[in-house]
Order: structure tokens, then sequence, then C-alpha cells
């Protein structure tokens, strides 16, 4: 089952952990043969925004924050894995693996 | 502009001689201000401990990120040094670093946008491990600059691996 991701990614400085992640988390999903859309909240702003369109059509939400992130609301209804940076950093691969499981499962 | 442009050749160096955390981190910061970077050694290295001391800068695979945000620095970039033997760091794998990526950002925010975007992107390629490998075997810094800026590379198996198993209990759907 390919599965559409989108995500979120924000760390405390906003300047490497933020983007280093986004990358792990997109291409962890794209190599187990899922779609994924990482946005980053970082000292920047968003970059890669996810669009309403990217959100009602994704079967998952990663969310990988260290402080607040923005936007929360647009998830709603929505399945949503809140995660430290740090757990997403060290587990990318099964925390996709881990997705497709209980979402399997539902 | 690209990423190239962010890259200096006089802000890299794969034969670093420091042993320890601190040596290492004063010796990629002396490049920076001989390169024009930032204003004061001292100061700029205690503004990359105040980071720190925030959280874990050991990306796992003997990469290290430390950040030096400080009002010192009159030049966005990024230092990257090799060592010989492995550093000491606090790392999210419990493994010593040998490649460090020191950026070298001012505390505004607004500064020099353009370049944090880039930055912003060149922090993304460490997050491959295939990139991650191919960057440890290098041997100048013309083929380092040419792994970090390539758009794709060619992965044996996965691009990115575990340092630890995901704990099943986060997912709560």
């Amino acid at each position: 089952m390919s599965l559409k991701i989108v995500g979120i990614t924000a760390c405390t400085a906003g300047i490497a952990h933020t983007y280093i992640v986004a990358e792990k988390i997109a291409t962890a999903a794209q190599e187990a043969g899922h779609q994924c859309k990482m946005e980053t909240q970082g000292t920047i702003g968003r970059q890669n925004e996810l669009t309403a369109q990217d959100i009602a059509e994704c079967d998952v939400v990663i969310v990988a924050h260290d402080i607040k992130v923005g936007g929360m609301e647009r998830f709603a209804g929505k399945p949503v894995v809140d995660i430290p940076i740090s757990t997403a950093m060290k587990s990318p691969k099964s925390l996709i693996a881990t997705i497709e499981k209980k979402l399997n499962k539902k | 502009m690209g990423l190239r442009d962010i890259l200096n050749e006089e802000i890299i160096d794969l034969s670093l001689k420091g042993t320890t955390k601190d040596e290492v981190l004063h010796e990629l910061a002396g490049h920076l201000h001989s390169a024009g970077y930032i204003a004061d050694v001292e100061e700029f290295v205690k503004d990359i401990y105040v980071r720190e001391e925030e959280g874990i800068t050991g990306m796992g695979n003997h990469i290290a990120i430390p950040h030096g945000k400080s009002s010192s620095v009159t030049r966005i970039g990024i230092a990257i040094g090799r060592t010989e033997n492995e550093i000491e760091w606090e790392s999210y794998d419990g493994q010593p670093v040998n490649l460090i990526f020191l950026f070298c950002v001012s505390d505004d925010s607004d500064f020099a946008r353009n370049h944090m975007m880039l930055l912003a992107e060149l922090a993304g390629k460490l997050g491959n491990d295939a990139r991650v490998e191919m960057l440890q075997k290098v041997e100048t810094k013309e083929s380092l600059i040419e792994v970090l800026t390539s758009e794709e590379v060619e992965a044996a198996e996965n691009s990115v691996a575990d340092a630890e198993e995901f704990d099943e209990s986060l997912i709560s759907f």
C-alpha cells in the first residue's frame, strides 16, 4: 500500500536539525514506496509549505518538533504522529514502517 | 545563486589537527576568522557553546553540526573539517565524530536571508546517509563540494538507516 505522507519539522535553533530530519523522513518514506512532502519551519520561516490539497489527500501526518509548530489546525481529522526531533533523527525507517503497520490494522 | 556560493575552500579543512571538540572548534573558528567570516574567535566559540548546551549536535554517522549563531558573524557560511582521529562528541548514535560542519550564522535572523536559505538546503543534504558515506571518502576539497552540491546520490541499499528502533507506543492511532 502506497501512502501519502505529509509532515512538519521544527527544531529549537531552526538552522540545521529541521532540514536534516525533513530529508530523513522524506527519504525513508520514498524508499519504502510512499509519497512524502515535508514542510520546514525554521529561522527562515515556512518552506515547502503544505497546501490544503496536500493535506486533504494525505493518509497520515508526521510532526517532528522541539518547539511549537504553526498551523496544526490544518490537520483536524487526520491521524497525526507527534514526536520529538531526536526520535525522527534516530529512527526514520522504523518510524515509517510502524506507521504502515498501524494504518494497516485500522 | 546556488549552493556553491556558500561553500568556500578557504574554510574547508580535510586535515584538522585537533584531538578534542574544543581544539577542533577553535581550529575551524580560526579558519572563519582568517577568511573574514567572523570578527572574533573567542566570542564566536563562546556562542557555539551556548547552542551546544541546548541539545545534541552529533547527528550520527560520525557527523557533527555545531551552530555558531553569533553577533560576531559578519558573513554567513559553513566551515567544514575532517579529523584524522575520532573526536568525543555528544551524538544521537553514541559514536564519536570526525566530520564537522560548523554553521556560521548571524544572531540577526533577517541578515543575509538568501544565504540562510542555501544553508538550510545544504543541511538537508546531510540527511542522506549515502551522501554522508561519500563525504567520508572524498580526498579533495573540490570533490567534497561536488558531493555536497550534487542533486542525487546513488545509494547501495537505503539512503537512511536507523540508529535505534522506533518506539511503537509513540503512535496512538
